[in-house]
């Protein structure tokens, strides 16, 4: 699939924060849900929920739309309305700077960067790996789609060691998305 | 005669005959001495490829290469040694045949090398099995001497004191009087488990017991020496609240300074302009600028501003910062980057500066575009100022430090 539309969410999500926006929305994917999760799941954004073009309710206590709200409840996909769906993202401040500080794209549309877990983990040590550079500041994080879904690039790691993910392959994952605090 | 021989003053030589005899060099036209004789470099000169390694000379190692010293070499070592040391040092030379010396000169590649070069002249405390005291030397028995014991011991001094004492008897015997009962080895080198010191005190690795000196104390000496209570500085301590032996103890300096010009309608106004930098070497950081007509007025004055405008720097263990970050101003972009122990200061002199002031110790830094002092220096403190705090990136995403540090130097895989 095209990083076109993935590169315009990175963008987006910049721009977003730069204007201190608390909840905005990128088109729904497969490929952006599962980025956004693992972004939430990171702490980078408060909460990712499905919805049509206009946001959907607010959590009565949260004050952002939540994925378990028992009062609103959640509109499920249908073929109907699958085309007009867009996620909606809570985005996070502390101490009024954002929390998702800056996103951007490690491979191009026009190329893709591979990378091995030999490679990933001098990566996360902070050095450089062919065209990827090390993680070198606090809190900076890269999201990398493997064979088990997009993962945050210590997470391959730290999975391969255990033995969970596939280690036979020589390039097990594609470089995705770098987002810095 | 020197090659370049310098042009000279034509009116000169014509008063050459009148001044006969000594031989006085007319007047040159550019300042570098004149030279008459032929010029011979001060010291021989040794060529790279005239020389051998250590590997050739081992390669190359003959019997004949030890010699037995000449008559000369032992009127040196007599000078040295003592006899019964010159009868060794013949006796071990006398017992090592040259050629078996000449098979085994070689710089070891058994498992079993050393791994420092040694000559096994002296006792390294730090690499050598340590000298200690035998065990024997302990004596458990040992009491401190009574009031009475020192009385005999003084009654006998007086009894034993020669006609004509002088002062030196009476130090001998307060040098050498026992304070124990017992065993004399215990008292005088008794044996200890401890390991001995590196160096005793006052000793240092170049013989000369020389204090070092922090950083802070050298500075205060160019800066607070000249110092009685001005008013500008009681104003400052004043308005921070420093003592003026903190204030003293900073560590200042001037980093930029040069002349600049306002044009108004009565013609140009020149003044100083100085950047200077204040730190306390372990954390605190300010630059202050400021403008005077007086040179050495806009020095203190910069200075005062930046004691006044001292900010903490957030640093990494005390030595370093927190993940790379980059500052700019104007055109000047550089970055700084995080370091392990030990790297140093590998950046430019400015940056050099303000590392030392605040007391960073591992740092690189690279200045891209325009290296303008003024906005490098502007640039360097914006950067130092916007790291990161991990625990404020850790509450930020909700989690835990241990989370966040793991990108930091991640250690653990």
């Amino acid at each position: 699939m095209s990083l076109v539309n993935l590169a315009h969410v990175c963008s987006h999500l910049n721009n977003a924060t730069k204007a201190r926006l608390g909840l905005t929305s990128i088109p729904n994917t497969q490929l952006h849900l599962k980025l956004c999760l693992a972004l939430q799941n990171s702490g980078y954004i408060s909460s990712v929920v499905r919805g049509g073009p206009t946001p959907p309710p607010q959590h009565t206590l949260l004050g952002v739309p939540s994925v378990n709200d028992e009062v609103e409840g959640v509109q499920s996909l249908t073929q109907s309305n699958v085309a007009s769906r867009r996620l909606w993202l809570g985005l996070k401040y502390w101490q009024s700077d954002p929390v998702l500080g800056k996103m951007s794209m490690v491979s191009k549309p026009k190329r893709r960067i591979t990378i091995d877990v030999a490679d990933l983990r001098e990566v996360i040590r902070g050095e450089k790996s062919g065209y990827v550079e090390g993680l070198r500041s606090p809190g900076e994080s890269l999201y990398l789609s493997t064979d088990r879904g997009i993962m945050e690039a210590r997470d391959v790691v730290a999975w391969n060691w255990m033995g969970l993910t596939r280690t036979n392959s020589r390039r097990i994952s594609h470089e995705e998305i770098r987002a810095f605090a | 005669m020197s090659f370049a021989r310098p042009a000279r003053c034509v009116f000169c030589s014509f008063t050459r005959g009148v001044s006969a005899g000594t031989r006085v060099p007319s007047r040159q036209f550019h300042p570098s001495s004149t030279q008459f004789a032929n010029r011979k470099p001060k010291f021989p000169n040794f060529k790279a490829r005239d020389e051998k390694t250590l590997e050739e000379i081992t390669r190359d190692m003959k019997p004949k290469h030890f010699k037995p010293y000449t008559e000369e070499e032992k009127a040196a070592l007599k000078e040295e040694y003592t006899p019964e040391q010159l009868a060794a040092i013949e006796a071990g030379e006398a017992a090592i045949d040259p050629k078996d010396m000449a098979e085994q000169f070689a710089i070891r590649r058994d498992p079993m090398k050393l791994h420092y070069l040694d000559d096994f002249s002296t006792i390294e405390p730090g690499v050598d099995k340590h000298v200690r005291a035998p065990k024997s030397n302990s004596d458990y028995n040992a009491t401190l001497k009574s009031d009475d014991d020192f009385v005999e011991d003084f009654a006998r001094f007086f009894q034993e004191m020669p006609e004509d004492a002088t002062a030196a008897d009476w130090v001998r015997f307060a040098e050498t009087l026992r304070v124990t009962l017992g065993k004399e080895e215990n008292e005088l080198n008794p044996h200890s488990a401890l390991v001995p010191d590196l160096f005793s005190p006052g000793e240092s690795l170049t013989e000369e017991a020389k204090s070092v000196k922090p950083f802070e104390m050298q500075s205060s000496a160019r800066f607070g020496e000249s110092e009685e209570i001005t008013e500008a500085l009681k104003r400052l301590l004043q308005s921070t609240g420093y003592t003026q032996a903190f204030v003293k103890g900073l560590a200042t300096k001037t980093l930029v300074s040069h002349s600049v010009v306002n044009q108004t309608r009565l013609g140009k106004v020149r003044r100083m302009y100085c950047l200077s930098i204040a730190g306390n070497g372990n954390g605190l950081l300010g630059i202050g600028e400021a403008k005077s007509e007086e040179s050495a007025d806009a020095i203190t004055q910069s200075k005062y501003r930046a004691i006044r405008n001292m900010q903490p720097i957030p640093r990494y263990e005390g030595r370093t910062i927190f993940g790379d970050v980059e500052g700019k101003v104007g055109a000047v972009e550089l970055k700084l980057m995080t370091r392990p122990p030990g790297f140093g200061l590998r950046c430019q002199h400015l940056i050099f500066e303000m590392c030392r002031a605040a007391g960073i110790h591992d740092l690189a830094a690279r200045v891209g575009r325009s290296r303008n002092p003024m906005n490098t220096v502007k640039a360097a403190y914006d950067a130092l100022m916007s790291q990161r705090n991990p625990e404020d990136i850790a509450r930020a995403r909700g989690k835990k430090m241990v989370d966040v540090r793991k990108v930091y130097y991640s250690g653990r895989y």
